[in-house]
């Protein structure tokens, strides 16, 4: 079996970054928020890693669902998925979620950089002070709301294999919770990768936060990664069958274990621990950390989606 | 402004539950309060009479107008087993399932994929459908497919828009010589289909998934024993 092209397959690799796209946003969001909240307060727009997060949130999302609309048959009928609903359908409750999420996110952006964008119009426009300070004023509400939404978009990006009862390994509970953990993990990485790109301090306050963040979350993903696996071998019958053929020896195999297990999880893991102990950050190690968790993140849904397709129930 | 912030939770949480229980209290009363179908197709497909002509796969392609490289109904083949000269092969129709309980439906995000009230068959909506393939992917049977003119996901519909409109019979079940496929009615006792199904053990594919399909079989004697 061809390890791109077999009998059964009805998503191909589009999805895998459309998925992780979404996933990114959401995370780099939530990591922008954290910064926000807990570190930087009002002066956060001018740290390079809200600003990195603050671009990947809105770009990511338009590029996914850029990729989504392409990825249709009839490309132009797209409109026809936000006019007609379903409730019983993840993927409308889903684009219901996305929807949401991108007012929540440019009302939470506007918030963040208020102060910048005024002082850039500078006393013209009065309209423009008058709008970014009504919305300034629910920043608490549109904070709480975008952290839910994105924390619902991440586990979407699951829920919508997970809903596949077709697919023995997809239909699996602990799929979404991989899925917004692994996608936290990619927007933590984005968020420092974009910061030290855009002059962001490799030293400073936001990475030893972030960092922190990161430790526990990677080797929660490596537990909801065990987890994921042992339960569909332990299930028995085409849920093992479909395990034992995705881990096992092949292409996917080699993409799981040295992809996602060695570079994904355990390098990004290894590093930080060394970053932790070691006193100095340098830009090299936080770029090389960050982009070692992103290539794990966009091979784990590269990995899922077509191992999870070739065997059905 | 914590007392703000845990107000605020407490209406957030308070939205999601009243939310989540609006749409399961409106969807328990759609459930309840179906209406009254008129009918429910269902099909029977004899396998111990089948000899695999695909006079039905043709029929088919023909009256439906089914493109080549896509199919709304094939013939699988096993075979041959046994020695000559007492050999002979297994067949089984694949097509779609017509499930009562539809993986389709369910997942379909603009309700392109619906089951007809009236009829109980499993249908496509070819302008509502946008062509995202979820149905394509959540069908346990894997029946469906991309019509390559329309673009719209497609799959058999016991020739709801063809035969049945005319008041005729599927065109798979007309075309079949030895009589193995039986079409009807499965809610009147009084039925062909009924009857059939009563003279014989038949069986469904996969229905440890919750499908429920309308697509019933007479199983033929088997060909090799897998353990």
């Amino acid at each position: 079996m061809s390890p791109f092209h077999f009998d059964s397959l009805v998503w191909p690799w589009p999805i895998a970054i459309y998925l992780f796209l979404a996933g990114i946003s959401a995370g780099a969001i939530c990591f922008a928020v954290l910064l926000k909240h807990f570190k930087l307060g009002r002066d956060a727009y001018k740290s390079g890693f809200v600003q990195a997060a603050c671009l990947i949130a809105p770009l990511a999302v338009f590029a996914g669902l850029g990729i989504l609309v392409i990825d249709l048959t009839k490309p132009f009928d797209f409109w026809k998925i936000l006019v007609f609903y379903n409730p019983t359908s993840v993927m409308s409750v889903g684009v219901a979620v996305l929807m949401v999420y991108q007012v929540a996110l440019f009302a939470w952006l506007a918030c963040v950089f208020k102060t910048p964008v005024l002082n850039w119009c500078n006393g013209r426009w009065p309209i423009v002070s008058k709008i970014f300070n009504a919305i300034a004023k629910h920043e608490a509400t549109i904070t709480g709301l975008l952290v839910m939404l994105a924390l619902s978009l991440g586990a979407y990006t699951g829920f919508l294999l997970s809903a596949l009862t077709t697919y023995p390994m997809l239909n699996n509970p602990v799929l979404p919770l991989l899925f917004l953990i692994s996608g936290l993990s990619s927007g933590a990485a984005g968020t420092l990768l974009g910061g030290v790109l855009l002059n962001g301090n490799p030293d400073g306050k936001e990475v030893h936060f972030i960092h922190n963040i990161e430790i526990p979350i990677i080797l929660l993903e490596i537990v909801l990664l065990f987890t994921f696996f042992a339960g569909l071998i332990l299930t028995g019958g085409q849920s093992q069958v479909a395990a034992l053929a995705a881990i096992g020896e092949g292409f996917w195999g080699w993409i799981f274990w040295a992809g996602v297990v060695v570079v994904g999880l355990s390098m990004p893991l290894a590093f930080n621990l060394f970053m932790k102990a070691s006193a100095k950050r340098k830009f090299s190690y936080v770029a090389v950390t960050a982009s070692c968790s992103l290539v794990g993140v966009l091979l784990l849904r590269n990995f899922i989606l077509y191992t999870g397709q070739m065997t059905i129930a | 402004m914590s007392n703000s912030r845990r107000l605020f939770l407490k209406g957030a949480c308070a939205a999601v539950v009243g939310a989540s229980g609006f749409t399961i209290a409106t969807a328990k009363d759609q459930a309840g309060s179906k209406v009254e179908q008129s009918c429910k197709y269902a099909l029977v497909h004899d396998e111990t009479k089948c000899i695999g002509c695909d006079a039905c796969s043709i029929a088919c392609r023909e009256v439906n107008q089914v493109p080549e490289g896509v199919s709304r109904l094939e013939i699988e083949r096993e075979g041959p087993f046994g020695e000559y000269p007492d050999q002979y092969f297994r067949f089984t129709r694949k097509s779609c399932q017509q499930c009562d309980d539809t993986p389709c439906v369910k997942v379909c995000p603009t309700g392109a994929a619906y089951k007809d009230p009236k009829t109980g068959i499993v249908c496509v909506d070819e302008w509502k459908c946008v062509g995202c393939q979820y149905c394509i992917a959540a069908c346990p049977y894997q029946i469906r497919f991309i019509h390559p003119v329309t673009k719209a996901a497609d799959k058999c519909d016991f020739c709801k828009e063809t035969r049945l409109k005319e008041g005729l019979l599927p065109a798979c079940v007309d075309a079949c010589p030895t009589k193995a496929l039986t079409f009807g009615d499965i809610s009147d006792p009084e039925s062909q289909v009924v009857q059939v199904l009563k003279s014989a053990p038949s069986y469904r594919t996969k229905t440890d998934l919750g499908t429920r399909p309308k697509v019933f079989r007479i199983a033929a004697k088997g060909g090799e024993i897998n353990l």
